[in-house]
């Protein structure tokens, strides 16, 4: 069984690679170039796959994830400028790819420790028409 | 380090739900006002999942302007503000369902996608269609 939680964030964002040309990225990134960046409010649904507590009924404490997101992602990311402030952003690109696998590494293992629950999936809508989904690279 | 990116898509379009293998009667009670003689409309959305590694470089599992155009190209110019049963070939014979449709876009899509993004390019893993908020139809490859 599946069960999703939902949180938001906003944030700014450069796409561009050092590793190009300044007309590359521009064929690459279209407007998303802007070597003085843009934002977005990031909408980030987090899937766990797990059989509910017999005792509970739930598959984790909903509670405890809603802290997780907080502590390892929210506070991470919300409203900063994802190219300076958070890493491995400086190193790569922060599109929303690179985005949703960051966010699953940031929290993979914690999620892993709690009863039989483990993370199935990150997906991470960058607007409504965009979105990226990380299962730990299946 | 395989990510799915999805890309949504819209166009508006008509169409009738009407079997020529069926009587008048049993159109009717089968698909009810949707077989309507004068047609009727919807705005499709269209959802394109797409399967592969992230480019070291690029951050990207597709190049998004590729798959943009590739969109354009095979069904959003084809069908926007088209009477679909009337102005695209496949729906002469097959009713355009939303099951329909979204096979129609998935064949058309997969006979050129190879030709765009190589061999070794990502995968169109899922080709969803929501005829409203409602109805929605979806084909993937089930890998």
């Amino acid at each position: 069984m599946i069960i999703s939680k939902k949180v938001e964030f906003s944030a700014s964002h450069i796409c561009r690679s050092p590793q190009l040309s300044a007309a590359e990225n521009e064929r690459v990134y279209g407007a998303a170039a802007n070597p003085l960046g843009h934002g977005h409010n990031y909408v980030v649904e987090v899937a766990i796959e797990g059989r509910p507590d017999p005792v509970t009924g739930m598959i984790l404490d909903l509670k405890r994830l809603k802290d997780i997101l907080e502590e390892k992602v929210l506070n991470v990311y919300d409203h900063r400028l994802l190219n300076r402030e958070v890493a491995p952003f400086d190193r790569i690109v922060p599109t929303v790819e690179n985005i949703a696998i960051d966010i699953w590494d940031r929290i993979e293992s914690i999620i892993d420790l709690t009863g039989s629950a483990r993370l199935y999936s990150v997906r991470v809508h960058e607007t409504s028409d965009l979105c990226a989904e990380y299962r730990g690279g299946k | 380090m395989r990510v799915r990116l999805t890309k949504r898509y819209t166009f508006p379009a008509s169409h009738r739900l009407h079997s020529p293998a069926l009587s008048d009667a049993e159109n009717r009670a089968l698909y009810g006002k949707c077989d309507n003689p004068h047609g009727h409309g919807h705005n499709y959305e269209v959802e394109l999942t797409v399967r592969g590694p992230v480019d070291a470089v690029t951050g990207r599992v597709v190049d998004l302007f590729a798959l943009d155009q590739l969109a354009e190209d095979q069904f959003l110019a084809p069908f926007r503000y088209r009477d679909l049963n009337a102005e695209v070939d496949a729906f002469r014979k097959a009713v355009p369902t939303t099951e329909n449709l979204a096979a129609e876009v998935d064949r058309r899509l997969r006979s050129v996608w190879r030709g765009v993004f190589g061999a070794d390019g990502p995968d169109l893993e899922k080709v969803r269609i929501h005829e409203t908020d409602r109805n929605i139809c979806e084909l993937s490859d089930y890998e």
